[in-house]
């Protein structure tokens, strides 16, 4: 008697659990599509002739692929400057800040002073004001100085917005660096900073990555100062060249859409594979990811 | 372990949280600052001066680029800002402040930014929310799912509105197709011309390039709840809602506390994708307090009161990050 009321407990707790587990695996699978559903678009968009894609209502899935819109795309445009003037920026910004984070970081990790509370909340500060107020009166400074149209004086301001988030990265990666390891340095008659340049540093490669990545694609992604700061064509990147192929007559739908994958591809597979640090960053330490 | 950095950070902002907490931090012990061991001691005493040495070079770089610029916009805001002459700037006291007060548009931005940054947490948030609970559970190909809900928050801004403008094409967008499927929808609405549609967009392209980013902070606060209390409330016979409200919802509240007041900041900076998607428009029906500040200064070459608004706009993310750093002290404390 007992035995068929445990087995029939049993019978009904497994089909609760699979009716469950089904439940569980449609709203994964809705809700991964639905979010992905933009950028699939983008791809299908990208990769069909636009005789498919201007017609409405538009087929969901590719009805033909062609690769051609890509060399359209450099030929027709001047997507490959747009490209390295992204670049140049990206690498000042990112040799720039890296150097200051290495310096920030540590002493922010590792050395105990009075001020260094202050240093913190004024880094935490300097990265939650918008942009946009920094903006005008910087556009006003260069413009007396004759700044403005210099891809270097642009990589120092997108380095100095890099800059706070970076050093909350490294921070974190610094202080994860067991203590003992440290004493151990000391004890063998390491200098504090050489300490901390033979043993937190390469013990903290990954977060070192990291740190570099954000402050590359901050300035390969930034499209306000570049805008505003860079007004000559020839040194437009290609965040600010995207928008503007909007309103080029004579741009297909898919060379338009094969720009935007050419210029994410990169900051999607670094961001991607960086998420861990850069999210311990944004919120300054009280997580990680 | 992982929230001790920012402990002793904050321990020394808000000092109460020193008191209880002293034993956690002293376990693993701040090198430096040993209290036992004369190398230690002999060691700060010889580098006092280098912190700040190092300290130095950051904060003069900040401070040219982002204190300076806030402080000279301050200046600015009190002046008649003459860009384009050698004429000398004239003091006007507190007039473009008494303009900025009298101006309908200034406050119709701020109840725009209102309702753009309170509308973003709550979509933003949850959806992130959701995705986590969902996320949460062991099932096959996770990471692959996982690795897939972040693409959104990798993508960089600008080919994000590219993708969105295309998809809300009033005549070729793929979304009136979807748009259509509901009963009374016969035309393809004009998505970005239509006041309400247009915040509706905004927000919803803001939130789907955020979520993922708080889905993964609320995953990582979902596995730090306690498995024990989960498995004693089920023996008590609790269901999945009480499960719920009773321990996961209060073992993640802090964390929660804690993104809304980030992605307040976060959507209260938000430029490029309102920028790029309406510029503001329709008739200012999605220009926040940044857009307009943007086209005050460059597109009616109106600095001097784009300052003063600037500064209205400095004052708010003063307020939020305070609120920031108090929501993340007590955290702290609560962690420590």
């Amino acid at each position: 008697m007992t035995s068929t009321v445990s087995t029939q407990l049993v019978r009904y707790t497994r089909a609760r659990d699979t009716v469950g587990r089904t439940l569980l695996y449609i709203a994964i699978i809705a809700v991964t599509l639905v979010t992905i559903f933009p950028i699939y678009w983008m791809l299908v968009s990208t990769l069909q002739p636009n005789s498919y894609t201007l017609h409405y209502p538009p087929p969901f899935f590719p009805q033909e692929i062609r690769f051609a819109q890509f060399g359209e795309l450099f030929a027709g445009h001047p997507v490959a400057n747009w490209l390295k003037n992204s670049f140049l920026i990206a690498l000042m910004s990112m040799l720039l800040c890296t150097a200051l984070t290495v310096v920030g970081a540590y002493t922010l990790s590792s050395l105990r002073w009075r001020g260094r509370s202050a240093f913190g909340l004024f880094l935490l500060v300097t990265q939650m004001l918008p942009e946009v107020l920094v903006l005008i009166p910087l556009y006003i400074m260069y413009s007396r100085l004759d700044l403005l149209n210099q891809l270097p004086t642009l990589s120092v301001v997108d380095a100095a917005f890099a800059l706070p988030i970076c050093i909350w990265i490294l921070k974190g990666v610094f202080d994860s660096v067991p203590p003992e390891v440290l004493d151990a340095a000391l004890v063998d008659g390491c200098s504090e900073l050489s300490t901390a340049w033979r043993i937190v540093l390469p013990l903290s490669t990954p977060g070192l990555v990291a740190v570099a990545v954000v402050a590359f694609f901050a300035g390969w992604n930034e499209y306000l100062y570049a805008s505003i700061l860079l007004g000559s064509t020839e040194l437009m990147p290609a965040s600010v060249g995207l928008t503007t192929l909007k309103g080029l007559s004579g741009v297909q739908v898919e060379q338009y859409m094969a720009a935007g994958m050419v210029f994410s591809i990169l900051p999607v597979v670094f961001y991607l594979s960086m998420q861990r640090y850069i999210i311990s960053g944004l919120t300054a330490g009280a997580v990680k990811g | 372990m992982a929230r001790r950095g920012w402990w002793r950070f904050a321990s020394r902002v808000v000092p109460f949280t020193m008191r209880d907490g002293m034993g956690a931090a002293a376990a693993r012990g701040p090198l430096f600052m040993t209290k036992s061991g004369p190398i230690s001691r002999m060691k700060q005493r010889r580098t006092h001066f280098l912190p700040y040495l190092l300290a130095l070079p950051i904060i003069l770089y900040e401070t040219i680029f982002l204190v300076s610029p806030i402080a000279q916009g301050i200046y600015g805001s009190f002046t008649n800002i003459q860009l384009a002459s050698n004429r000398p700037t004239i003091w006007v006291g507190l007039a473009n402040y008494a303009r900025m007060f009298a101006d309908a548009e200034f406050w119709s931005s701020l109840r725009v930014t209102a309702t753009f940054t309170v509308l973003v947490i709550v979509v933003a948030l949850g959806a992130g929310l959701l995705t986590a609970l969902l996320f949460n559970r062991p099932f096959r190909f996770r990471p692959l799912a996982r690795a897939l809900l972040m693409i959104p928050w990798a993508f960089p801004e600008v080919p994000v509105t590219m993708i969105f403008i295309w998809i809300l094409n009033p005549q070729f967008g793929v979304v009136n197709v979807l748009a259509r499927m509901i009963p009374g929808v016969t035309d393809n609405p004009q998505w970005l011309q239509v006041p309400e549609l247009a915040m509706a967009w905004v927000v919803l392209i803001a939130s789907w390039k955020a979520f993922p980013f708080y889905s993964l902070v609320i995953l990582a606060a979902l596995q730090s709840v306690s498995q024990e209390l989960y498995d004693a409330a089920k023996v008590d016979g609790a269901n999945t809602l009480q499960l719920f409200q009773n321990i996961t919802l209060p073992g993640i509240a802090t964390t929660l506390e804690l993104l809304v007041v980030l992605a307040s900041i976060f959507s209260f900076k938000q430029f490029s994708i309102v920028f790029l998607m309406t510029g503001g428009g329709p008739v200012g029906a999605t220009e926040t307090i940044v857009m307009r500040i943007y086209n005050a200064a460059f597109r009616f070459y109106d600095y001097s009161y784009a300052a003063a608004m600037g500064v209205a706009g400095f004052l708010i993310s003063l307020t939020i990050a305070i609120i920031f750093i108090t929501v993340q002290a007590r955290r702290a404390r609560e962690f420590a």
